[in-house]
């Protein structure tokens, strides 16, 4: 019982090992291959993270109407906002605090003097921020809180915030459609290269069948041969992608061009970046040989 | 055992390989099968194993109906058969000890069975020291025997034999013959062989079935062969 379960693996090593020159040119391929993904990868989850920082620091400022001061009211146009789709988290800010976080505006004390008076007679608006699920949506979200009885005005920060969450969206999309078509390429090339390999050994496979070996038995062992490629070949572009990500943070400081685009910490992204290649690579080693095998166990009757 | 009743192949490209086939062969039995290039003897042998199916008629080896099997269950057939091929077909990266037992690790036997089958069978052919030989570093004899070797080591009631001695020198196919029909008297093994070699047939007698353009043409039970131009 033992043995059917370890025979794959032994024979898979053995495989690896006396095809030597056939499982090196295959494993380069793979290599190649997640070298291009990884750079994809990195740079599709910093993306991703600039896209999220920036959709999180664009919110809805909604200025409630000095008629509707009751706290009642103030909760049903608070749960009223809540209620809109699309809309991820609501803050109140109490007009009181929206004071003092004007007076906290100036930098000179003797200017906030000249404004102190007014804490009497506040002339601020009790406030909601609403922040939105998704930027895309953020104009959409915004219409309908002004429809809001007791609402006086809004404020998000106009066309120009929407177009930066548009524009940095498409090329998230852009991207992922580019990687993903990279990754269909990649099982190709990868699956010609497994079949080139298995094709020197349509024999085998046709003797095997000839001394009665099901199709699984056959199969089992190439598919660990398979396996054990894409680990191979996964080995640099893991490597490169974690120490590269690494250094590159380190001479970057942590950001791209400004402030604005702070890059994921290289710890434990790497670590998550190094397993989804480990995974890719034996994932395409695995799929590429089942295909390839196949092909060969139809050869012969 | 076997039996093959109104049997005929036709390639796609058109060619009548087989027309109307009825055979018989009882079990213990050592059959002949000759005839010219080209007379259908190699399509006889893929409608025995599995490699080809009938176009019309009906092929039972063992009880079991052999053109109507799916792909994946042909080789399970196989496992009541062997199969010696002309051209060995022994694995190549394998040694001989490794090419006969694996024969037998496809059925699922136990490892120490296995040792001692492989054992036996290296015995039977007289290739004791050469367990841990690769194919390439025999000779063409060694290799056949190493084949048939591995074809009766799960101890198949049929025993094809593909021309065998095909490849080899007259004193060469005097060892395989002989070692043939120890097998056919020790294991009671059926064995049905293709040859050209007619200095062969006649020298061995047995039954002989004789091909010529997909028709058996003849079939000698006292053997021996005299050919007629």
């Amino acid at each position: 019982m033992i043995s059917r379960f370890f025979r794959p693996i032994k024979e898979g090593f053995y495989g690896v090992g006396r095809h030597a020159a056939m499982s090196i040119s295959s494993a380069s391929a793979v290599t190649i291959t997640l070298l291009i993904i990884s750079i994809f990868l990195i740079f599709s989850f910093n993306l991703q993270q600039f896209t999220k920082d920036v959709e999180q620091s664009v919110q809805i400022a909604v200025m409630i109407d000095y008629a509707y001061e009751e706290q009642s009211q103030m909760d049903k146009i608070g749960i009223d906002i809540g209620n809109i789709e699309g809309v991820n988290e609501v803050k109140f800010s109490s007009k009181e605090d929206e004071f003092q976080y004007y007076l906290d505006g100036f930098e000179d004390e003797a200017q906030k003097e000249v404004f102190e008076p007014f804490r009497e007679d506040n002339p601020m608006h009790n406030a909601y921020y609403v922040s939105v699920e998704d930027g895309s949506n953020l104009k959409v979200v915004a219409d309908q809180i002004a429809q809001i009885e007791g609402v006086d005005s809004i404020d998000y920060g106009g066309e120009s915030a929407v177009v930066l969450v548009n524009a940095l969206n498409s090329i998230r999309t852009g991207g992922g459609i580019l990687a993903g078509a990279l990754s269909l390429l990649a099982i190709f090339l990868i699956q010609n290269t497994i079949k080139l390999t298995i094709f020197a050994r349509s024999d085998e496979i046709a003797i095997m069948r000839n001394v009665g070996a099901k199709n699984g038995f056959i199969r089992s062992p190439f598919l660990i041969e398979g396996i054990i490629i894409g680990i191979l070949g996964s080995i640099i572009p893991i490597m490169l992608s974690v120490f590269g990500y690494i250094y590159l943070y380190r001479i970057m400081d942590g950001v791209i061009i400004s402030k604005m685009f702070v890059m994921i910490p290289p710890h434990p992204f790497v670590l998550k970046i190094g397993g989804i290649l480990l995974l890719i690579g034996m994932a395409v080693g695995l799929v590429g040989s089942f295909f390839s095998v196949n092909k060969y166990l139809r050869w012969k009757r | 055992m076997i039996e093959l009743i109104h049997a005929s192949k036709r390639y796609p490209n058109g060619v009548n390989a087989l027309n109307d086939i009825n055979l018989k062969i009882d079990q213990g039995e050592f059959v002949y099968i000759i005839g010219p290039t080209g007379s259908g003897k190699s399509t006889l042998i893929k409608l025995l194993d599995g490699e080809e199916i009938p176009s019309s008629g009906t092929v039972n080896v063992v009880g079991i109906n052999v053109g109507k099997l799916r792909h994946s269950k042909v080789p399970l057939y196989r496992r009541n058969i062997g199969v010696v091929f002309q051209d060995y077909r022994l694995l190549p990266r394998k040694t001989v000890f490794e090419n006969i037992a694996y024969a037998l690790e496809v059925i699922g036997m136990r490892k120490d069975m296995i040792r001692l089958r492989v054992r036996q069978v290296m015995n039977l052919v007289g290739l004791d020291d050469k367990g841990n030989s690769f194919p390439s570093e025999l000779s063409g004899g060694q290799q056949q025997r190493v084949a048939i070797a591995r074809a009766i080591a799960n101890k198949p009631k049929v025993l094809i034999a593909d021309e065998p001695t095909g490849n080899l020198d007259p004193a060469m196919s005097d060892e395989i013959m002989a070692l043939l029909q120890k097998i056919n008297r020790e294991e009671q093994t059926t064995i049905v062989m293709v040859t050209h070699d007619l200095p062969l047939v006649n020298k061995h007698k047995k039954r002989t079935i004789v091909l010529e353009e997909g028709h058996i043409v003849a079939d000698l039970q006292q053997g021996g062969y005299v050919q007629h131009d």
